[in-house]
């Protein structure tokens, strides 16, 4: 019994302790993200503006966005970045990174300044891009030398939007190119060599050594990507400030600007809308992914 | 031991979190205010200016001079930038932290008004202003944009309505001579701008801003208006409408108009006026300043003139206001602080600090603001603000004012960037217009 006991004792010592130490990081966490979270959630269904009381709507502020042209049109601009973005994006940085995983001289070189963009904070990146595009900038001098009259890039609404998702493609190319990489040196050489003997070329060799050897690591990119590039904002912010014509507002953009006009509930609402569309497209990922992965 | 200094350092965390969330919390009662105690004077009496004016403010020496006639009462000044001083407002009003006097652009007062968020400055006030009647103190354009639903919600501090700048060097280089109305306009314009061969202008241009305060100006000129006279309808997309959107549209499609969007960074023009890109633009007085600060060069090529008239004069009405949040921790000291900003030394402050033009009657009428100004040629450029603020006309005073002003700003730039035409992209504005106009009542 006393043995019993001394075991028991020892147990809830140690989970005790566990607990301890555990308990400052989930107060903190309930403290600013969990119930910030919950109010969140309460604010979206109502009428809101940060001073009188809140007023019950249920899904009204739901029914609203869903109809309503603005916030249609972030989402399709949204939907938009995020597709160049996450087709133009990841192959860029796959092509990067088997260039670099050959025997090429200054590898580290050029690995480092191809991450130097992903260190440098977002503004940054979009004021000098800005800059660049700017209808006297760099862009345009450049195409001046050829004989190719410039445009005014971020102030023509079919090119806003392609301008700011160039800006977050290079930004995140380091990134990309830097995660395959590591991914492409853990494929093990004998699989090569194996398909080389089988007479397999090169593009055989991408498609049935590489691509599969890839597979967990191009989901981690797309399931990483697609959430980061969905909350779009510094860019827009910075470049374009939604314009012109919202040609560039983005779903954050949308948020921001109605927690400006002190509109919490919608601002709350497009949150939790938005949250649910990553939901979807991380579930539909990750079925995809055990799909072919069986 | 190990176990021992695990727990210990546990505890120390927990105690550490919960002091820093204790002392967070009696900082923020202390700035809010608790609930106005602090201006029945029974404790200490103390402010929180928010002033987004930047490096040249008024405002800052003003605090200095304050401190010394009142030193009962503690001012903590605060500088913000423009850019985001809006959203900071939003935060702080609805956390329960506001300042207790903030300058606010006045277009963003409709906004805040109509929810409620500012103090009603007429029960607080009496009615007077440094000892006399308000009424008496400012024109009637700037009375209507202090007021909502019949009370003062803000004080104008400084104002903004249009007149046209114009390099008066090149005009007479040219023999141009300064236009009065909207035919002279185009044409002064064309025969100033030198185009490249693209026929697109490439130096002394007139600047075209794609925004609703520049719009307004043609609209107001063409006895159009952006809603009917009782706020309940859009009423831009009218024969007036079009025709304001089609003559700015104008100077881009005859080559004597540079577009300048968000895309160029900087809404005052200035790297275009540096490079001479610019040769004439709309824009109010606080453009003295700015010409005065950032183009010393070019003092006395630039003059202003009297906004060309269409069929009538007219001009948007904006500016600064000095407002104090209905949460305000001590809003009898606030007000004593706003009293003070607009007396007639302080307001001479706005001119010759940071080259704005003061709101009030008194310091308007002053010879100190009436001298001739050797960057402007010798001439005394106040007297055109004061001539245009006679006809300015503030924005509507509805809730979703800052929605209805993105819906404009967007059909303008779709149809001056030839996207939409002016009665497709006037209609599209409309539509949503009269959208949010519908979900207010």
């Amino acid at each position: 019994m006393g043995v019993l006991r001394t075991l028991g004792a020892s147990r809830l010592r140690r989970v005790g302790e566990g607990y301890a130490l555990i308990t400052p990081a989930m107060l903190v966490a309930t403290l600013f993200l969990f119930i910030p979270i919950a109010l969140s959630a309460y604010w979206s269904m109502t009428e809101y503006n940060g001073l009188t009381s809140p007023r019950w709507v249920g899904f009204d502020n739901y029914t609203y966005l869903l109809s309503d042209p603005e916030f249609t049109k972030a989402f399709v601009n949204t939907v938009i970045f995020v597709s160049l973005g996450m087709t133009i994006g990841p192959a860029l940085g796959l092509i990067t990174a088997l260039l670099l995983n050959e025997k090429v001289p200054w590898r580290g070189a050029f690995r480092t300044a191809y991450f130097l963009p992903v260190t440098t904070s977002l503004v940054v990146v979009a004021v000098v891009w800005k800059l660049l595009l700017n209808q006297d900038g760099v862009v345009n001098w450049f195409l001046s030398l050829f004989g190719i009259p410039g445009h005014a890039w971020l102030a023509d609404s079919s090119t806003a939007l392609p301008s700011v998702a160039a800006a977050s493609i290079w930004q995140g190319l380091g990134f990309e190119t830097v995660v395959f990489l590591a991914a492409l040196q853990s494929i093990p050489g004998y699989l090569y060599d194996a398909a080389k003997v089988d007479g397999a070329g090169a593009w055989a060799r991408f498609r049935h050594v590489t691509l599969p050897g890839l597979r967990p690591t191009i989901l981690f990119v797309f399931v990483i990507g697609i959430i980061g590039s969905f909350q779009v904002f510094d860019q827009v912010f910075v470049m374009t400030q939604g314009g012109p014509s919202g040609a560039t507002t983005t779903i954050v953009y949308d948020l921001v600007q109605r927690f400006r006009d002190l509109d919490l509930g919608k601002a709350s609402a497009v949150a939790y809308l938005l949250l649910m569309i990553l939901g979807a497209i991380s579930l539909f990922q990750f079925w995809i992914f055990e799909r072919r992965s069986r | 031991m190990r176990r021992l200094a695990a727990l210990a350092a546990a505890v120390a965390a927990i105690a550490i979190l919960v002091t820093a969330c204790g002392g967070s919390n009696s900082e923020s009662s202390s700035s809010s205010g608790s609930t106005g105690s602090e201006s029945d004077g029974g404790g200490d009496h103390s402010i929180t200016v928010w002033d987004y004016y930047g490096s040249a403010t008024p405002i800052k020496p003003a605090v200095e001079e304050f401190r010394k006639l009142h030193p009962d009462i503690k001012v903590d000044y605060q500088v913000l930038d423009y850019e985001t001083i809006q959203d900071k407002f939003s935060v702080a009003v609805s956390s329960g932290s506001p300042p207790d006097v903030a300058t606010l652009d006045m277009t963003w007062i409709p906004t805040y008004a109509s929810k409620g968020l500012l103090a009603d400055i007429s029960s607080l006030s009496g009615g007077e202003l440094n000892g006399a009647a308000i009424e008496d103190q400012y024109s009637q354009g700037a009375l209507d944009s202090m007021t909502y639903d019949e009370k003062y919600v803000t004080m104008l501090y400084d104002f903004d309505a249009y007149a046209l700048y114009y390099r008066a060097d090149k005009l007479k280089e040219k023999g141009i001579a300064v236009p009065e109305n909207w035919d002279e306009f185009r044409e002064a314009a064309s025969e100033l701008a030198e185009r490249d061969s693209g026929g697109k202008a490439k130096k002394y241009a007139f600047q075209v801003l794609p925004d609703t305060f520049h719009y307004d100006q043609f609209l107001l000129q063409n006895k159009g208006s952006i809603l009917n006279s009782d706020w309940t309808e859009a009423a831009l997309d009218s024969p007036a409408g079009e025709g304001a959107l089609e003559y700015f549209k104008g100077f881009l499609e005859d080559g004597s108009g540079i577009y300048w969007g968000k895309d160029q960074g900087d809404s005052t023009g200035l790297p275009g006026i540096k490079d001479e890109r610019i040769g004439m633009f709309l824009n109010g007085p606080y453009m003295m300043g700015v010409l005065k600060d950032g183009v010393p060069e070019q003092k006395g090529d630039w003059k202003v003139a009297l906004a060309p008239v269409g069929q009538q004069e007219g001009s948007y009405l904006g500016g600064t206001g000095l407002a104090i949040p209905v949460n305000a921790g001590d809003t009898e000291d606030a007000w004593t602080f706003v009293q003070f900003l607009l007396q007639k030394e302080q307001q001479l402050a706005v001119y010759t600090e940071a080259g704005a033009a003061p709101a009030t009657e008194e310091a308007l009428n002053s010879a100190e603001l009436n001298k001739p100004d050797p960057f402007f040629g010798g001439e005394a450029p106040f007297g055109v603000f004061r001539q245009a603020l006679k006809s300015a006309t503030p924005f509507p005073y509805v809730r979703s004012w800052t929605q209805i002003d993105r819906a404009v700003e967007d059909g303008v730039t779709s149809a001056l960037l030839g996207d939409k035409s002016a009665s497709d992209a006037l209609a599209g504005s409309a539509g949503r217009i009269d959208e949010l106009l519908g979900q207010e009542s």
